[in-house]
């Protein structure tokens, strides 16, 4: 009954040397794209500028705060650069980062699928994400957001109408990152190749379906909460302002419900980019694949339990903080699961020492350092004293930045060559990979020394006696910025004069290494079929021999 | 690759409507009419018993019978309107989910909620213990 | 194995309908009509967790102000709330009815279920207008429009309470979300019917009827919840 015709969209067979880059040409042919791999690609320029954006607003707070007395900007503007920063980074980089641009290009690409289940789907995502960001740079050109990333009420009721705009801006990118959670997570079920079974998937597709449940089940709560916001400014609804007999605690609670997974939204894919690139270069199955791959949904569902903690000095209930406290604790558990694994990975590996190598080790480093001080917080006592103070600031940029950003960094060093087809000049990846490790830890142990004095976040002037830690805070900003604009340099350089890549760089034996380099636009020339452990790398030769 | 098994599988359900404790869960299970007139019969009287319900005082009762009456007209809506009794597991699992983490939220905001200022000596006091509501006084004769 | 990868696979349609076909990176209608309803169940919770969230906000102000809630409550015209109920009920009903119809490839019967779905959906907004007309007369309006004129029945029942304001701020926010939905559901079964009318739905391809379907029955769902929860505050 059923009748097969030749395809209309997709080409007649692809030629030689024909990929996925140049096998449409023009605008539209980006603009208008289905290709899971393009969107991917747009994504990367996407959030790496948002990161640049970011970042240099970053530099700016450091330069400010070399003077005690802050040395750039007027308080006021003061406020709305760390806002800016904090949004930038968290809703246009961090969250949509590894998940939009890598995770788009990768995931089907490992699950041996032509694309994402819902292509049409993706491209909504990847245009939300833009008229989301494009909303909240007009929020910064009409008017100011001076709240924080967080916005809390009722100081954010009352300040300026741009909180409005910010607040259907982020309402956008809350539902792009949801479409694209949902997305992975159908592909997932419904696309893996056969042979596939759960787990024989890499163990970056567990993180990104663990991300995937928590972006779907945790984002609606941010867009109403958003709403709401914005609702308060319209006609006052009240819910979140004492003067019309509203709780300002309901907001936060509403709030972290979805930043505390939000976290997990971020780390995990980041997480999944370390389980790859730690095996592929040292060429070891990991060690610990059931345990890594349960750890990332044990994180998923934990995540849900524990927004309290944000709240230890906001006025909720002392019973509910204990439990909040008690339940934090128990985060430790999976991602330490995790961090053991990937060192015992590493252990007795033949260890490539190339870049994505040792962007993951950054990782590793920051990441128990981040991990660790995040028990502190989590401890009610201790958290008394150190919240809201530099100590935190520093705990989640060691997550945030030195986890999750460096996870995406090893994440486009590990796959660039399968992206582009090019190889950057690696000696000077080695370099930026250095340089970034020593500034982070020149920038944020200042950082962790002056919060446990008791140097509150968000002022900005400070006690003269801090001027030390926060001068060395600030070189240290500028070596990581140096680091990282070194990297632009040398990527952007590859993509115009890089060395031709091999097709499998790394020798890499998932299956987004067995496709060509740069991949066709259909994916693979042949239906793939999985017979092999996603880490077996007796499956080397057998590829050598094939291609 | 053949692909009429889903053709054939929907036409061969709607041979015969009638068979609504036929156990399929493919998602593309035919239901009768008959049931579907019976469901939303149901759903009528189970209004009705809402609105009636609701003249009476239960004291704090009250609330937990309308909620309950409503997930009782929820979930048929949900089982048989919406197919879920038919339909695959992890639809299910996939939207099932979405209650369960939505009541940590209720429990958790409500859990603050009861027992703020229940273990702080000073808190404890009579004049602490007050709640907003008696806080401020409104006039609510326009603005 | 490796052949059928450049052709796209068409499903045969029953007499009179137009055939389907499937999008180039599915290997089956059957995994085509999965995914993408997977995908919509998911979607689905997402509006779940969204109106959660107003949920949360009620429940947590019904406790803190249980009498303003009970007494604004006693101000909303119950009749007119059970009315739109049975409207969503019924529309419920014909949607399944239609989607049934769909499976069945009965084309002129699936378009009447629609039509009249729409309809309740139709009726359902009119009744809503006629109720927001009231409230707007009376200044039961939410947040800061909140106005209660001096000596009238209204300042009389809410004068003395405290922040009724919350409970009206919360009935239009969460009646007109819920009401932007069904606006968004009578765009879709309008669009529905227009694929009707092409002869796109068939027992071999149903999916747009089945998931906009679903989303009609959630929106019903919601309201199952609204209707006790504002017209007749517990
Ligand atoms: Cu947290």
């Amino acid at each position: 009954m059923t009748t097969q015709v030749p395809a209309a969209e997709v080409e007649a067979g692809p030629q030689k040397g024909s990929n996925y880059l140049n096998s449409h040409r023009g605008f539209w042919s980006w603009a208008g794209t289905l290709d899971h791999k393009r969107i991917g690609i747009m994504y990367l320029v996407g959030v790496t500028l948002a990161f640049l954006a970011g970042g240099v607003l970053a530099l700016g707070i450091r330069l400010h705060l070399w003077q005690p007395e802050g040395a750039l900007f007027e308080p006021d503007t003061y406020n709305q650069v760390f806002t800016l920063h904090g949004a930038f980074m968290v809703f246009m980089f961090i969250i949509p980062g590894v998940p939009g641009s890598i995770a788009n290009f990768v995931l089907p690409l490992m699950l041996g699928a032509k694309d994402v289940a819902l292509p049409r789907l993706n491209l909504a995502s990847f245009y939300l994400w833009l008229c989301g960001t494009l909303l909240a740079i007009v929020s910064m050109i009409t008017g100011s957001v001076d709240t924080g990333w967080t916005f809390y009420t009722p100081y954010s009721i009352h300040t300026q109408q741009s909180v409005v705009t910010m607040g259907l801006g982020i309402f956008m990118l809350g539902f792009s990152s949801i479409f694209t959670g949902l997305n992975f997570i159908v592909t997932t079920h419904k696309l893996r190749a056969p042979g596939q079974s759960w787990f024989k998937m890499p163990l970056f597709i567990w993180a990104i379906y663990s991300a995937g449940v928590l972006q779907v089940l945790a984002t609606p709560v941010l867009g109403i909460t958003v709403l709401l916001l914005a609702f308060e400014h319209i006609y006052h609804i009240g819910v979140f302002d004492p003067s019309y007999g509203g709780d300002p605690v309901l907001f936060q609670h509403f709030f972290w419900f979805y930043s505390h997974p939000a976290v997990y939204i971020m780390i995990l894919p980041a997480m999944g980019i370390i389980s790859e690139v730690v095996s592929v270069h040292s060429r070891k199955p990991l060690f610990g694949y059931r345990m890594i791959a349960f750890s990332s949904i044990a994180i998923a569902v934990i995540s849900f339990l524990v927004w309290g903690h944000h709240l230890f000095t906001s006025g909720q209930s002392e019973f509910v903080m204990m439990a909040f406290s008690f339940l934090t604790f128990f985060v430790a558990i999976p991602t330490a699961i995790k961090e053991f694994s990937w060192v015992a990975t590493i252990w007795k590996g033949s260890v490539a020492l190339t870049a994505p190598m040792l962007y993951a080790m950054n990782f590793l480093i920051i990441f128990s350092i981040g991990g660790l001080t995040g028990i502190f917080l989590a401890a009610l006592n201790v958290d008394i004293h150190l919240h809201d103070t530099y100590f935190v600031v520093a705990h989640f940029h060691a997550v945030m930045m030195g986890s999750v950003a460096i996870g995406f960094f090893a994440g486009v060093h590990h796959w660039w060559p399968k992206f582009w087809g090019v190889m950057y000049n690696e000696t000077l990846a080695k370099i930026s990979a250095v340089l970034i490790l020593i500034g982070f830890w020149v920038t944020f142990i200042p950082q962790f020394i002056m919060g446990s004095q008791g140097m509150p976040r968000r002022y900005a002037s400070y006690l003269p006696e801090w001027q030390g830690y926060h001068q060395v805070s600030t070189v240290g900003a500028i070596i990581l910025g140096a680091g990282f604009a070194l990297m632009m340099g040398y990527l952007i350089h590859s993509l115009f004069a890089g060395k031709k890549a091999k097709a499998n760089q790394w020798g890499g034996v998932t299956l987004e290494w067995h496709t060509q380099t740069p991949p066709i636009h259909e994916n693979f020339d042949y239906d793939p079929v999985v017979t092999h452990d996603p880490y077996d790398y007796s499956q080397l030769e057998e590829m050598k021999g094939k291609s | 690759m053949t692909s009429d098994s889903h053709a054939a599988q929907a036409s061969h359900d709607g041979g015969h409507g009638d068979h609504s404790e036929h156990n399929d869960h493919s998602g593309h299970h035919v239901c009768s009419f008959q049931l579907f007139a019976g469901v939303f019969f149901a759903l009528l009287i189970l209004t009705i018993i809402t609105v009636a319900v609701s003249r009476f005082d239960f004291g704090g009762f009250n609330m937990i019978i309308a909620m309950a009456i409503a997930a009782v007209k929820a979930s048929l809506v949900m089982s048989i309107f919406m197919h879920m009794r038919w339909d695959t597991a992890i639809n299910n699992i996939a939207f099932l989910s979405s209650i369960l983490f939505l009541s940590l939220l209720f429990l958790f905001i409500l859990a603050d909620y009861s027992t703020r200022g229940d273990t702080d000596p000073i808190l404890a006091t009579p004049s602490m213990q007050m709640k907003p509501a008696e806080y401020y006084q409104h006039d609510w004769s326009g603005h | 194995m490796s052949e059928g990868h450049h052709d796209l696979i068409t499903i045969p349609a029953p007499e009179g309908f137009v055939p389907h076909q499937v999008a180039h990176h599915f290997d089956s209608v059957e995994k085509e009509f999965q995914s993408c309803k997977l995908g919509f169940w998911l979607f689905l919770a997402t509006e779940i967790l969204l109106f959660g969230g107003l949920f949360a906000a009620y429940i947590y102000y019904h406790d803190l102000y249980p009498e303003s809630f009970v007494e604004g409550g006693k101000l909303l015209n119950w009749q007119l709330g059970a009315l739109n109920t049975v409207l969503l009920l019924a529309s419920s009903w014909t949607m399944a009815l239609g989607v049934r119809s769909a499976m069945l490839s009965e084309k002129s019967k699936m378009q009447g279920y629609l039509f009249v779905t729409f309809l309740c959906a139709g009726g359902f907004m009119v009744v809503k207008y006629i109720e927001y007309s009231g409230k707007i007369a009376h200044g039961l309006l939410p947040g800061y429009f909140f106005g209660l004129e001096p000596g009238s029945v209204y300042a009389e029942a809410l004068g003395h309470l405290p922040y009724p304001n919350l409970f009206f701020s919360l009935y239009w926010t969460m009646t007109g979300i819920h009401g932007f939905h069904v606006l968004v559901g009578m765009i879709l079964i309008a669009w529905l019917m227009v694929g009707g009318a092409k002869n796109r739905f068939h027992a071999g391809y149903y999916m747009p009827v089945e998931i906009v379907g679903l989303y009609w029955h959630l929106v019903d769902l919601i309201w199952i919840f609204l209707f006790p929860l504002l017209y007749l505050v517990p």
